[in-house]
């Protein structure tokens, strides 16, 4: 194939790619042509998507990331990896005056540190393949913060350096990372988000897009772009996906 | 749990914005000078932190009053 938009012979894995984001990743990336690896905590879900995979060799594997016993045992079992897409995540709006330590490290482990270790221990077991290429699920409250995103939004930024880090220290494999910055994806999360506002102030965030809320499909393009060819000669990026919410009154 | 009074004498010792004397428990806070989706937050965060108990922006929009609210903290800490 003389086009390089494709990821046939790719073996790329998905985390959180039992919902929401991750799982449409996974979707397109196997249409694209990769074998994929999904994982993710929730055994009913993982398997959704993985019945949704069309073709070639998929494998899925059950795995909570906070329990490094488990990290270590999903590194074990994985081959050598053309790309890494990491979505998994949570977002826990909490105002600074309340914040412990315990609401810390929640956010923290699941939004940074595992995606830290997870990289560490794919590295060090050899499973990074030259011109791999990395992509990470970030979103605008890095850059563009909101009241009670502390947790969120700081996570998200610390990933998006990390982002960078991978550049520098892997440049010897020529190992690409990348980061979409998505405003609000209509997922599980959209719909958890929702109800830790209201209703009315959801509806009121999203007449501020001239393009309206994003869809999975609309992140997923994107992902699948990061992890072609197309795009060897970008790395240490961030691509805004908002339908022009930060562009503001429309 | 703690009566009524008591819970609402830690929302105005916590919440900087509300004034000691401001709440009753019949009071409409949504309907408050000053009233925030931030307001919301906080009053999330702190009744997770000193209650143990965790509430969505949906509850809180169902309850008109503190009694209300009250009444969701303690039917959820049982
Ligand atoms: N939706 C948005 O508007 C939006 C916007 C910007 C950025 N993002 C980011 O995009 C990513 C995906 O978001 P989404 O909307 O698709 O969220 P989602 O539907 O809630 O999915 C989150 C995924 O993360 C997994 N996960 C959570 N904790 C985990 C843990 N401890 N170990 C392993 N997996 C874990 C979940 O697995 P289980 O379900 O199996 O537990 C699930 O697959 C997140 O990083 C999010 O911050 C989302």
């Amino acid at each position: 194939m003389s086009t390089p938009f494709h990821l046939h012979n790719k073996v790329i894995l998905v985390t959180g790619a039992s919902s929401g984001i991750g799982k449409q990743i996974a979707i397109s990336a196997n249409e694209m042509g990769a074998d994929v690896i999904i994982t993710g905590r929730s055994k009913e879900r993982l398997e959704e998507t993985f019945k949704s995979l069309k073709k070639g060799n998929n494998g899925q594997l059950i795995a909570d990331l906070q329990n490094q016993e488990e990290l270590n045992q999903l590194v074990e079992s994985l081959p050598e990896l053309d790309g890494i897409v990491h979505c998994a995540g949570i977002v826990k709006p909490f105002p600074i005056k309340f914040l412990t330590q315990e609401k810390i490290t929640e956010t923290f482990d699941v939004n940074y540190s595992i995606q830290l270790l997870l990289m560490a221990q794919i590295s060090r077991k050899k499973k990074l393949k030259k011109n791999a290429s990395i992509v990470f699920s970030s979103s605008i409250s890095a850059a563009h913060p909101h009241k009670g995103g502390a947790l969120y939004s700081g996570s998200k930024a610390a990933l998006e350096s990390f982002s960078k880090v991978i550049v520098l220290e892997f440049s010897y494999l020529k190992v690409r990372s990348n980061c979409i910055a998505s405003a609000m994806v209509k997922t599980p999360m959209y719909e958890y988000a929702q109800q830790q506002g209201t209703k009315e102030q959801m509806d009121e965030h999203v007449n501020k897009y001239p393009l309206g809320v994003g869809l999975p499909e609309d992140v997923s393009n994107a992902a699948v772009f990061l992890l072609s060819d197309a795009s060897r000669w970008m790395t240490g990026q961030t691509i805004t996906l908002d339908g022009g919410f930060l562009l503001g009154d429309f | 749990m703690e009566d009524i009074f008591e819970f609402i004498k830690k929302i105005e010792f916590e919440i900087d914005e509300i004034d000691e004397g401001m709440l009753q428990p019949e009071t409409n806070y949504r309907e408050m000078e000053g009233w925030s989706s931030m307001l919301g937050l906080i009053f999330i965060a702190l009744i997770d932190t000193e209650y143990d108990v965790t509430i969505n922006g949906e509850e809180l929009i169902n309850c008109a009053t503190i009694q209300d609210l009250y009444d969701v903290v303690k039917a959820k800490k049982q």
